[in-house]
């Protein structure tokens, strides 16, 4: 029983009143006596040999005090992890500096130059003279996977990474299909452009190291940290300070990391590097970037029989923490929503000589819907059947569940239907289509697209590091009845200061504002994982849910003692104890913390102070999923798209706070529609990045953003106590093909059947110049 | 025309952000250029090579240098031909850019060399006329 209605409350982010007004602390705001600043060399080459590195002048430059090469790092520091462990997968070793003479993509880090101020490092990294003999570019995925590609590492012998399958094999059910919808699909690769981009600052002083960097997950970076340079882990201590933004791309143990904490430790003094906004384009992770072919058989009225899928993911030039693992996620996750009695996809690892991919919001999900959700509105439309009745028709039902998909995921709950059905309801689809017949006959492109989505939260960290599917809380209620929350899930925006207070103050019967959420510090907080996946509600929240039923049953313990009654006859309303029929009999939660730490009166056996830790884990994830429909407008003359009408039913489970979710949905949706129809990583032939800056590269401006109109369903998991399933990247996994298959039914008239993404003006307009010669 | 191409003064007065051109060796020129392509710019230190020649009719330039914007490796064909007792000039040109003139300057490249080649022509037209 609720004990106050901060759970499903409205509660502003109290998080957000010290971001709006400028007075958080990132990484770049530290400044520390004595410190030096590094800049580093990076290869303006994809792929190539370094003939000659002269680094003289450079160390004769004014207030140079070192300067690196892969030779001074592998002295003191080990190769970065990779994780996670996919059957026979090769990967190679990779170093904070290239450490064998080989570029391998624009912005490899080549040489570190460390100077007394950031000017002086920049001037004196210009002349470090660098001649390289270019080697062969790989760029394109499917020319790097054939045979005789030039091999990116020659110790693998191959390009190829690794090979993974999913469920059986399927070519005769596929020919025993009446339709067959066949596509290749390209996702193609994005940038995170976190706000903040990354930055580290170590210092080796007072017996310890400690390193403050703009991480999703300062656990794993400090034992990560241990390991490569060598230190006991007790010396080493990781801050997360506000992180602005990282999608993804700062769940990574980056080289720079180790770098500039290696550099510290030798040079004795602190050390920092912030990460310019170029090489925020150039070495820090990239999303996606999959070529995809689908093969979707089905009979006449639309019943799905089998789904082949392969998928060939550019890994880019070397593996960062979670490169391999995220297309597998593409995957597991193939059949989307949908009853496929047979299913099989196999996803192909590949390197190229481009910036490394891994974990971009959602990593590996919104290739999945994307793939099905194109390939159903490819088979309505050759069915000429209308598209959410093919989907209602093949959705897996909800007595169904837990269900296993044929490429082996168990899903926990759902109602698709349901969410399918309020979202029509909303956006009004019957009167919609048939104002689309009424458009298009006066020759207007009026688009609806459909995307009905199941992804899956609460995952862990890369095997082989710690950090997995759990997460840590300790709830320490202070004498006076205040509240002090230490997590191990490190939040970048999330609002956790704010949800975890409600499930305090849910559980606790204190205010939220009597709650303090403290994370990012390994000093300060036990052991946790971080946040990524869509898994602090569900995972972190329900390890805070779990330490406060510690607590709560203790604080009975105690009251029952001190009013000399049994736990099971205590009342606990709002913020005061009492005895069952005794209101006068009673204390409040403050003064049963007080005697707590007193610990004068307590029960036999029982420990004084008021604190418990709770880990929570579940071998289970859980699987939120929902509807996003969307109204686009397409004008034939410019090719431009105007989205009219944007809804988006969501489904995931217990909602804690509608407002954080609001917020998280609004900025999925932004991210999954400027893939759509925005953001492109542009690479030419010879790997040089053409859109390494915000001039080039398309995110999104406020006046690309629609009005969302958002509702819920509520379809709460069993695998947690909270019942909660995560929203963190259901917006961008929604999103992306309901933007598509609108514009795609807007052109449907011109025939137009795919285009790949962004759709950009000029992309519409040249397809649409075709079709009318 | 075709003794104009060929004057290693003729051509440091002509290109557009030639700065220095120092002959060494057979048809091999040292040169410094400054050149600025939209938000990028910089002075580029390489070497310019004449590849290949059939007087009076071809030549073909290759350029190799670098800066801190980036490093450009390009070739260049001029054909001269006659028509009406005039010089028909046709050029070609192919270039791979690096760095910060990729990144950034792509968009803006092809413009910037087609604004230098014309104030090349005109230049030429001018050392023609004295």
């Amino acid at each position: 029983m609720a004990l106050s209605r901060a759970l499903g409350a409205r509660i502003r982010r109290r998080e957000d009143p010290r971001l709006i007004t400028g007075t958080a602390t990132y990484v770049d705001d530290i400044v520390l006596p004595g410190m030096l600043h590094v800049v580093l060399v990076r290869s303006p080459h994809a792929h190539a040999r370094i003939a000659a590195l002269d680094l003289s002048a450079a160390r004769r430059a004014p207030g140079v005090v070192a300067v690196w090469t892969g030779d001074d790092i592998r002295a003191r520091c080990g190769p970065l992890p990779v994780g996670p462990r996919i059957r026979e997968m090769k990967v190679p070793r990779r170093y904070p500096l290239v450490v064998d003479g080989v570029v391998r993509h624009v912005g490899d880090p080549v040489a570190a130059v460390v100077a007394t101020t950031p000017a002086l490092a920049r001037d004196a990294a210009d002349l470090v003279e660098v001649r390289y003999d270019p080697l062969p570019p790989v760029v394109d995925v499917e020319q790097a996977a054939a045979p005789g590609a030039p091999v990116i590492h020659p110790e693998l012998g191959t390009n190829v990474c690794y090979r993974m399958t999913f469920g059986e094999p399927v070519d005769d059910a596929l020919g025993g299909a009446d339709v067959v919808v066949s596509l290749r699909i390209v996702q193609q690769r994005l940038i995170a452009v976190a706000m903040e981009t990354r930055g580290v600052v170590a210092d080796p002083r007072g017996g310890e190291l400690t390193v403050w960097t703009s991480t999703q997950i300062p656990h794993v970076v400090k034992t990560a940290l241990a390991e490569m340079l060598r230190l006991p882990e007790h010396q080493v201590r990781v801050i997360a300070p506000e992180v602005g933004g990282g999608f993804g791309s700062k769940l990574d143990v980056y080289g720079e990391e180790a770098l500039v904490a290696a550099l510290a430790l030798a040079l004795g003094r602190p050390v920092k590097w912030v990460e310019t906004r170029r090489e925020n384009f150039l070495a820090t992770v990239q999303g996606r970037g999959h070529v995809e072919y689908v093969d979707l058989g089905a009979r006449r009225d639309g019943t799905l029989l089998a789904l082949r899928v392969r998928v060939l993911a550019d890994l880019g030039a070397y593996s960062q923490l979670l490169t391999p693992g995220v297309p597998t996620n593409t995957g597991l996750m193939a059949c989307g929503c949908y009853h496929i009695p047979r299913a099989f996809a196999e996803v192909t690892g590949v390197f190229t000589t481009l910036p490394p991919t891994d974990a971009y919001r959602g990593a590996g999900r919104p290739e999945a819907t994307f793939l099905i959700e194109r390939a159903m509105d490819v088979l309505a439309a050759r069915l000429r059947m209308d598209p959410a009745e093919v989907r209602r028709r093949n959705f897996i039902p909800p007595d169904a569940f837990p269900y296993r998909t044929p490429t082996g995921a168990t899903y926990d709950t759902g109602n698709y239907a349901a969410a399918l059905d309020r979202a029509l309801q909303m956006v009004g689809y019957a009167a919609l289509r048939e104002e689309q017949r009424r458009l298009r006959e006066r020759g207007r492109y009026l688009g609806i697209g459909i995307s009905s989505y199941v992804e899956i939260t609460g995952l862990g960290a890369a095997a082989g590091l710690p950090g997995g599917r759990w997460e840590s809380a300790t709830v320490r209620v202070e004498p006076t009845g205040s509240v002090v929350v230490l997590t191990g899930a490190s939040p970048h925006g999330q609002g956790e200061e704010t949800t975890f207070a409600q499930i305090v103050s849910d559980r606790l019967g204190v205010s939220v504002e009597d709650v303090r959420v403290v994370h990012g510090d390994t000093r300060a907080v036990p052991y946790g994982v971080g946040t990524f996946g869509s898994r602090t509600t569900p995972v972190g929240g329900s390890a805070v849910y779990l330490a406060c039923q510690r607590v709560r049953d203790k604080a009975l313990r105690l009251a029952a003692h001190l009013l000399e009654a049994s736990p099971a006859d205590i009342v606990w309303e709002s913020d005061r104890l009492a005895v069952r029929g005794s209101p006068d009999r009673a204390l409040s939660f403050a003064e049963v913390a007080r005697a707590a730490y007193k610990g004068a009166r307590l029960p036999p056996g029982e420990e004084p102070g008021l604190e418990a830790t709770a880990v929570f884990g579940s071998p289970e994830t859980v699987f939120p999923f929902g509807t996003h429909v969307c109204v686009v407008e397409v004008d034939p003359e410019t090719g431009q798209v105007h989205v009219l009408r944007y809804v988006a039913v969501d489904d995931c489970g217990t909602v804690l706070n509608p407002l954080l979710v609001a917020g998280q949905v609004h900025g999925g949706v932004v991210q999954g529609l400027a893939q759509a129809l925005f953001e492109e990583a542009v690479f030419d032939g010879q790997g040089q990045p053409l859109t390494a800056s915000l001039l080039d590269y398309a995110v999104p401006r406020a006046t690309h953003v629609p009005v969302m109109e958002l509702a819920h369903t509520v379809t709460p998991t069993p695998h947690n106590p909270l019942g909660a399933k995560g929203v963190g990247e259901a917006g961008t996994i929604g999103a992306t093909p309901a933007v598509v298959n609108a514009v795609l039914d807007a052109l449907d008239p011109a025939g137009v059947e795919h285009l790949d993404m962004p759709l950009t003006p000029r992309k519409i307009w040249e397809a649409l110049r075709v079709r009318r010669r | 025309m075709w003794e104009l191409l060929n004057d290693p003064e003729v051509l440091a007065r002509a290109t557009p952000g030639i700065t220095r051109l120092v002959p060494q060796g057979v048809d091999t020129y040292r040169a410094t250029i400054e050149v600025g392509v939209g938000p990028v710019r910089g002075t580029y230190e390489g070497q310019v090579r004449i590849a290949d020649r059939a007087p009076p009719e071809r030549i073909r330039l290759e350029v190799e240098g670098g800066g801190r914007p980036g490093t450009i490796r390009a070739v260049g064909e001029l054909r001269l031909e006659e028509r009406d007792g005039q010089t028909l000039v046709t050029y070609t040109g192919d270039a791979q850019v690096t760095g910060l003139i990729a990144s950034v300057g792509h968009r803006l490249i092809g413009g910037v060399a087609r604004q230098m080649a014309v104030e090349f022509f005109k230049a030429l037209e001018r050392e023609l006329a004295r």
